[in-house]
């Protein structure tokens, strides 16, 4: 009974942290495909004076450049030529600027437009820079927001359950501080002396780790009745469950054992 | 075995418990320390355990100087001593039979080899039929005799004991005695007692000190 209270003891925090944990993952994985799927139909239109040398703009605001597409002076005459003489249509060949759509391999952030702005606009040739910032998606920037908020929402719980294990393990070491004494005495390091809160801390992390594993098992079961199919059409809602299950196991762990070596550390330095 | 050389004990700066204490414990002696409350008997058994520091002088026990003993080094002198407490001190989470293991596993015996001995033990002190209970359901003289079969379990080089009969009935200190005798004479336990009282007719070997006012004495 008393080891069922402590094993719960840590599954409760865990829980709560793992659950956070894996909307966090959830949400980032909403916003990188979202991203992907808007990243392909944006891109920026470059007027230049020359031909641009496009393989001196590999990168623009940190972001990878996918390709430079020519925009035809051709087709733009064409479609005016039918008003204008035939001289003042050579003309225009002569003066006419030279036209180039970039596309980047991700959907930048307002900050990263302007940035990428003012790097092409450092270029000598490059005329005008237009990046549709007005246009920019009012979705990816609202999916950004709520991605920020968990990631925080995630950092304070994780923060909590830290602190709430540590103290379950503190409440531990006063109720067995006899035990433990006896077990010195005789000889046993401070690591066989903790050695059922530790099984009680790996137990209570495999316990909460199947808990999540669970809900997202059942969530990625039943998506449409959490998320109406209008939804996922806008943002494709896709799980990853093994490479999610993979790193809620992972943290779940990592969390408990390096709570649990903190506090032993801290109590052997105590009592040093 | 035991060589303490002009050794000072003391729980705080300005008084000193144990004064220039020197005594020599030969391997496989059986030793009685006696005195008044208070003399500072019991603190002198807690430093040869380690649960005391030394403020002054040199304690060698099995050939390991205890001043300033590193954490490992204070691991290993205990793997090889046995303690019997006046209050027991048995782990109540435990079985009387898991506390019995508790030094063996300590050891790094296995759990069958453990539980071997500790029936063993249990039978030496009378005790096989409350082997799944736990020390709090058992009186004082039987959780007295589980801690001198835990203090025997792992065969240990020295034995040390607070008063282990100190709150005894008659017949479970006379299993005490017995067990503490058999540990001496037919293993070759250094055996060290501290006692009020040294039982009339012991029947075996022992050398007696005493501690007077923080000086310790050679009685016999």
């Amino acid at each position: 009974m008393k080891s069922l209270k402590s094993i719960f003891s840590f599954v409760i925090p865990l829980t709560a942290m793992l659950i956070t944990f894996a909307i966090f993952l959830f949400t980032t994985k909403v916003v990188d495909d979202y991203k992907l799927k808007i990243s392909n139909d944006y891109s920026i239109v470059v007027v230049a004076n020359t031909p641009l040398v496009k393989d001196n703009i590999n990168e623009l605001s940190g972001i990878k450049v996918q390709k430079i597409v020519t925009l035809e002076k051709n087709k733009i005459i064409n479609n005016i030529k039918d008003k204008l003489s035939d001289k003042s249509v050579e003309l225009l060949k002569q003066r006419l600027p030279y036209f180039y759509k970039i596309h980047l391999e991700q959907y930048p952030t307002s900050s990263q437009l302007k940035n990428a702005k003012n790097e092409l606009l450092e270029i000598k040739n490059i005329k005008k820079v237009e990046i549709f910032s007005k246009n920019h998606n009012q979705i990816f920037l609202l999916l950004l927001i709520i991605q920020k908020i968990i990631a925080v929402v995630f950092a304070i719980i994780l923060i909590y359950a830290v602190i709430i294990i540590a103290k379950q393990i503190k409440i531990w070491f006063y109720e067995h501080h006899e035990a433990i004494t006896i077990m010195q005495f005789h000889g046993a390091s401070i690591l066989y002396s903790a050695s059922s809160v530790i099984k009680h801390a790996v137990f209570g992390a495999l316990i909460s780790f199947g808990i999540v594993a669970a809900l997202i098992v059942l969530l990625n079961n039943n998506l449409e009745l959490v998320f109406p199919p209008e939804l996922q059409s806008v943002v494709g809602i896709k799980l990853l469950v093994k490479e999610e299950l993979v790193k809620i196991f992972l943290l779940s762990l990592f969390i408990s054992i390096s709570t649990i070596f903190g506090v032993l550390f801290k109590h052997k330095m105590k009592n040093a | 075995m035991i060589t303490a050389k002009e050794i000072y004990l003391s729980y705080d700066k300005n008084r000193f418990i144990i004064k220039k204490g020197s005594f020599h414990i030969r391997d496989k002696e059986f030793i009685f320390i006696g005195g008044n409350s208070g003399s500072g008997k019991s603190t002198l058994i807690k430093s040869l355990y380690g649960d005391i520091g030394l403020k002054h002088g040199e304690l060698f026990v099995d050939g390991v100087n205890m001043k300033n003993i590193s954490a490992a080094n204070l691991r290993k002198i205990r793997r090889d001593i046995g303690i019997i407490f006046q209050d027991y001190k048995l782990i109540n989470d435990l079985t009387i039979e898991e506390n019995i293991m508790l030094p063996l596993k300590i050891n790094g015996y296995s759990n069958e080899i453990s539980k071997k001995q500790a029936l063993n033990l249990l039978s030496h002190v009378k005790l096989s039929h409350r082997k799944g209970y736990r020390p709090n359901e058992l009186s004082g003289g039987e959780q007295q005799r589980v801690a001198v079969a835990r203090a025997l379990a792992h065969n240990p080089k020295i034995i040390i004991a607070d008063e282990p009969t100190g709150n005894l009935d008659d017949f479970s200190a006379e299993v005490v005695w017995n067990l503490l005798k058999g540990a001496n004479e037919q293993l070759g336990i250094t055996v060290v007692v501290v006692t009020h009282r040294v039982p009339k007719n012991f029947g075996i070997r022992f050398r007696q000190l005493s501690i007077d006012d923080g000086i310790i004495y050679e009685v016999s």
